[in-house]
């Protein structure tokens, strides 16, 4: 067993060792990867927690320390289940990436190394070091998608920043006031700190980081074009790993410096500020749900829902209940998961169709049945339905929204979960089912490599559905370390004070359910198998069934209604043009390649000091 | 025992929920000046249906019915019909709800799965329905549960003791019931079926078992929407007293459908996100100021 700084040492070197692999042959060097990330995920699994360890001292009292807790162990164990079976998939799929596959791995490591610094570390500059090295690594692997990604990391890079620097401002100002950056005296501090304005300043531009980086609204707009134009498999990584750094943020936020103690509750024992963000996750619902709906390209439609389903593990996490904040952990494992399917899924889909429109497929079950059933589980779970692990975490959050009385946010998760539905079901239709395109007729199923990681995904997460006690200890280890109630539960029943229920019975009921219809439909007459292109059309005849597959506008008549909907991109349209004007105009006047100009400023400045006599 | 009680759940499913069927044609017919198919016409067509050879179109077409029907019998077998309840505790309402998903989304895959477009056409039609009338609905049913503190759909029965819900809080059952309405695709919210516009939308390409086995997940669901809005809206019952609810309820029901003309989809949205919603809300906030009688 190696020590937890060996480990991030080895991944930070290994970069360079990943490099030169894929340099020299692409397939070991992800191989290398993937047997590095699993390496890392066993020696995580294992931590004891409880460890310090000191990495470097700036100054004295200035000490970079990582130490081993509950909550960092839960997110670094889901994170590198995610790494390790994208990079899995990798192993194959990075045949298909032409340009930068060597810089792809390295930096694949670099982000993984980073990730792993930010759970663990014990102040806010060790956390913040390893969090610009996570979101660097990312960085610079989104140019490495689609033509017009680098526009897209240009975005990414504005909103990860305005969140990473408002967070740096918090922690320079503790550090000027208390003379301390660890996380427990901070907390300590703040609870005793008389000022309500600057606890309020403090919390929340920590929180904006992880507001910027799991899209929660209004600095959600990096997500659609940055995950949709992304290398596909790090879409995956992104959307189920990278963005849970942000939750880990708000979790910490708020239940590591305790905003119970800090702020007064305002209604049904909900601290003032935990309601501002809850109103926060409304918004995302909503607004994730609906323009998901709207979507043509697959990849932005679970970028959307990415936005949707941060706002429930934030409303989660945000009640700061002992139900509610299980429920936000626990979607913090279900979307991860389910969104890594998803991906994985979808580029398996473009890694043979070289196209993410979700109207310019069709019928690819007949072609890729597992992707197909990678997808039906993965949507599955994300709609948060039986017996997958995704109604776990809906039905707690439910639960806690319903026994509070907040029912106009219980209305709002309502809406996001019926309409997920909707927008799931958008490229489960257009995409797998309905007629197969003539130009797709000689698709393949994609190779085994990029399928086990898939199915390995589906047993987990059917796994976690079935038997969820073993997440749910791990929640309550998290709970009882932060002080809140651990939550009450059993391998397969989960408790309430509104009640309870066992997965197992569900699960039992659901496979007698199916028997039953099985038996059925085997003990009646059996059916004639005919061809999709031979269906009931009103007696008109069929000319071209590529036009017979309905995808274009799935949703259209919904979508009318809120055509004109207002948009928080275009208002940073216009901030981000009216930068590029003042910058043009500064550029214009001030760096005015003329030597005339350059005496006119220098003298002015120099008038200037004898003016203030400095 | 357990087994037993699922077996008389899912019996009383079937034949109660067969012959309610068979009642609201013959309702229907004398609503139209007809005389009415006998009251077990929906036994012949089911069965005589099961008998016949169909039409497959390959096998998620076939996996798609037996999710529906497998999902529907699962969430059936957790209703509580009266005092007869198969998982006492167990029958939570929201494990209800989301189970109930199950099947309605096995089914949407299936008939998708056909290749028609009419099927694709009703099932966004249906998805989009479900967005309107689950959120008043759900929105009613929470401010029930807040009141007496359980999310068990039997403990919520019990606890109304003498007093029905129907009485404690009017404007939630209605909006209650109008949501109801909306589940049952009964009009005007039958926009998913619309025969004469999408040929009956989802179900356009079944014939056979196919669509006996969908004719019997149908009675399920119909049995499953209306049970939860008798045990949490009209008081406590046995057997017999909540089968006598569950028809008063189902010909209701049917009587105002066989009146009413369709709406379109979009506006079905609108509807159940103006009255009911706000009606849900303000129910909600009689709750919330204890003013339930």
């Amino acid at each position: 067993m190696i020590s937890l700084t060996t480990l991030i040492i080895t991944l930070l070197f290994s970069t360079i060792i990943s490099y030169f692999l894929t340099r020299i042959n692409k397939k070991i060097g992800t191989i290398f990867n993937f047997a590095l990330i699993s390496y890392s995920l066993y020696i995580v699994s294992n931590l004891k927690t409880g460890i310090q360890i000191k990495l470097f001292s700036i100054t004295p009292g200035l000490e970079n320390t990582l130490i081993v807790t509950e909550l960092g162990k839960y997110f670094a164990i889901i994170s590198f289940i995610v790494l390790s079976m994208v990079a899995f998939f990798n192993i194959t799929w990075i045949n298909k990436k032409v340009n930068f596959s060597a810089a792809f791995n390295a930096f694949y490591l670099f982000t993984s190394a980073g990730s792993l610094g930010v759970f663990f570390a014990k102040d806010m500059l060790t956390l913040y070091i390893f969090w610009e090295m996570a979101v660097l690594g990312s960085l610079l692997i989104v140019p490495m998608g689609r033509e017009d990604a680098k526009k897209a990391a240009i975005t990414y890079l504005a909103i990860s920043s305005t969140g990473s620097y408002l967070y740096l401002y918090a922690a320079l100002s503790l550090w000027n006031k208390y003379g301390t950056l660890t996380f427990d005296k901070i907390a300590y501090h703040l609870i005793n700190e008389s000022s309500v304005t600057y606890k309020w300043l403090i919390i929340s531009f920590i929180v904006a980081a992880g507001i910027a980086k799991s899209g929660i609204f209004p600095l959600h707009t990096w997500l659609r074009t940055t995950l949709g134009k992304a290398p596909d498999t790090f879409s995956a990584v992104m959307s189920g790993q990278l963005e849970k750094l942000g939750a880990y943020i708000i979790v910490f936020a708020l239940a590591v410096i305790p905003s119970l103690q800090l702020f007064r509750p305002i209604y049904s024992s909900v601290p003032s500020i935990n309601y501002l963000l809850i109103i926060l996750g409304n918004i995302s619902i909503i607004l994730g749900t609906f323009m998901a709906i709207r979507q043509n390209d697959m990849k932005m439609l679970m970028a959307y829902s990415s936005i949707a389903n941060g706002g429930y593990i934030l409303v989660g996490i945000a009640t700061i209940d002992t139900i509610g904040f299980s429920g936000g952990l626990f979607h913090v494992f279900n979307h991860a998961i389910a969104s890594a399917m998803i991906f994985l899924s979808f580029a398996a889909v473009i890694y043979r169709t070289n196209t993410s429109k979700i109207d310019e497929m069709g019928g690819l079950i007949w072609r890729m049945p597992l992707t197909f059933v990678t997808y039906l589980v993965g949507i599955i779970s994300l709609a948060g339905i039986p017996p997958t692990s995704g109604f776990i975490s809906k039905w707690m959050i439910f639960n806690v929204l319903v026994r509070k009385g907040m029912f106009v946010t219980a209305a709002i998760a309502f809406i996001g979960s019926v309409g997920s539905f909707l927008y799931v079901f958008r490229p489960l239709a257009g995409v797998f089912l309905g007629q197969l395109k003539k130009k797709h007729y000689d698709v393949k199923e994609v190779p085994v490599v990029m399928l086990i990681p898939m199915i390995l995904l589906v047993f987990l997460t059917l796994f976690a559905g079935i038997i969820p006690g073993p997440i749910l200890d791990k929640i309550s280890a998290i709970e009882t370390e932060l002080g809140i109630t651990p939550i009450e539960h059993t391998a397969t029943i989960i408790k309430t004070p509104l009640g309870q229920w066992d997965t197992l019975t569900v699960f039992t009921m659901f496979t007698t359910g199916f028997i039953i219809a099985f038996i059925l439909f085997v003990i009646f007459p059996k059916g004639k198998k005919v061809e999709l292109t031979d269906q009931y059309t009103g007696a008109e005849f069929l000319h071209n069934y590529d036009l017979y597959h309905y995808a274009t506008g799935f949703y259209r008549f919904i979508e009318r209604l809120y055509d004109k909907h207002p948009s928080f991109e275009k208002l940073y349209g216009m901030l981000a043009n009216f930068f590029k004007n003042v910058g043009e105009f500064v550029n214009a006047w001030v760096y005015k390649t003329s030597p005339g100009a350059y005496v006119f400023w220098v003298s002015v400045v120099i008038l200037i000091l004898f003016w203030v006599r400095w | 025992m357990t087994v037993l009680k699922v077996i008389a759940v899912l019996a009383t499913g079937f034949f109660f929920g067969l012959t309610f069927e068979g009642i609201a044609r013959k309702v229907i017919a004398r609503i139209q000046r007809r005389y009415g198919p006998p009251w077990y016409q929906n036994f012949i067509d089911v069965f005589k249906a099961l008998s016949k050879h169909g039409i497959s179109h390959g096998w998620i077409f076939d996996f798609g019915i037996l999710m529906a029907l497998g999902g529907t019998i699962a969430t059936l077998a957790f209703i509580p019909i009266g005092n007869l309840v198969a998982f006492p505790g167990l029958d939570n309402i929201f494990v209800i709800t989301y189970l109930f998903a199950v099947g309605a989304l096995g089914m949407a895959m299936g008939m998708v799965g056909s290749g028609n477009p009419n099927a694709s056409v009703g099932v966004a039609r249906a998805l989009t329905q479900m967005l309107g009338y689950e959120i008043p609905y759900l929105v009613v049913i929470s401010g029930v549960m807040y009141y007496y503190k359980t999310s068990s759909v039997s403990g919520l029965m019990t606890a109304q003791g003498d007093t029905w819900n129907l009485v404690k809080m009017p404007i939630g059952t209605l909006v209650a019931f109008i949501s109801l309405l909306g589940m049952l695709g009964k009009k005007p919210f039958d926009t998913p079926i619309a025969p004469s516009e999408i040929a009956s939308g989802p179900m356009v390409e079944l014939s056979a078992k196919y669509m006996g086995l969908l004719m019997l997940m149908h009675t399920f669901s119909i049995f499953v929407e209306v049970a939860l809005f008798v045990d949490i809206f009209l008081g406590q019952s046995n057997y017999f007293t909540f089968l006598l609810k569950f028809a008063i309820v189902w010909i209701l029901a049917t009587m105002i459908s066989a009146v009413l003309p369709r709406f379109r989809i979009e506006q079905v949205v609108k509807f159940y996100w103006t009255v009911p919603l706000g009606l849900a809300f303000v129910q909600v906030l009689f709750v919330l100021l204890g003013l339930v009688f």
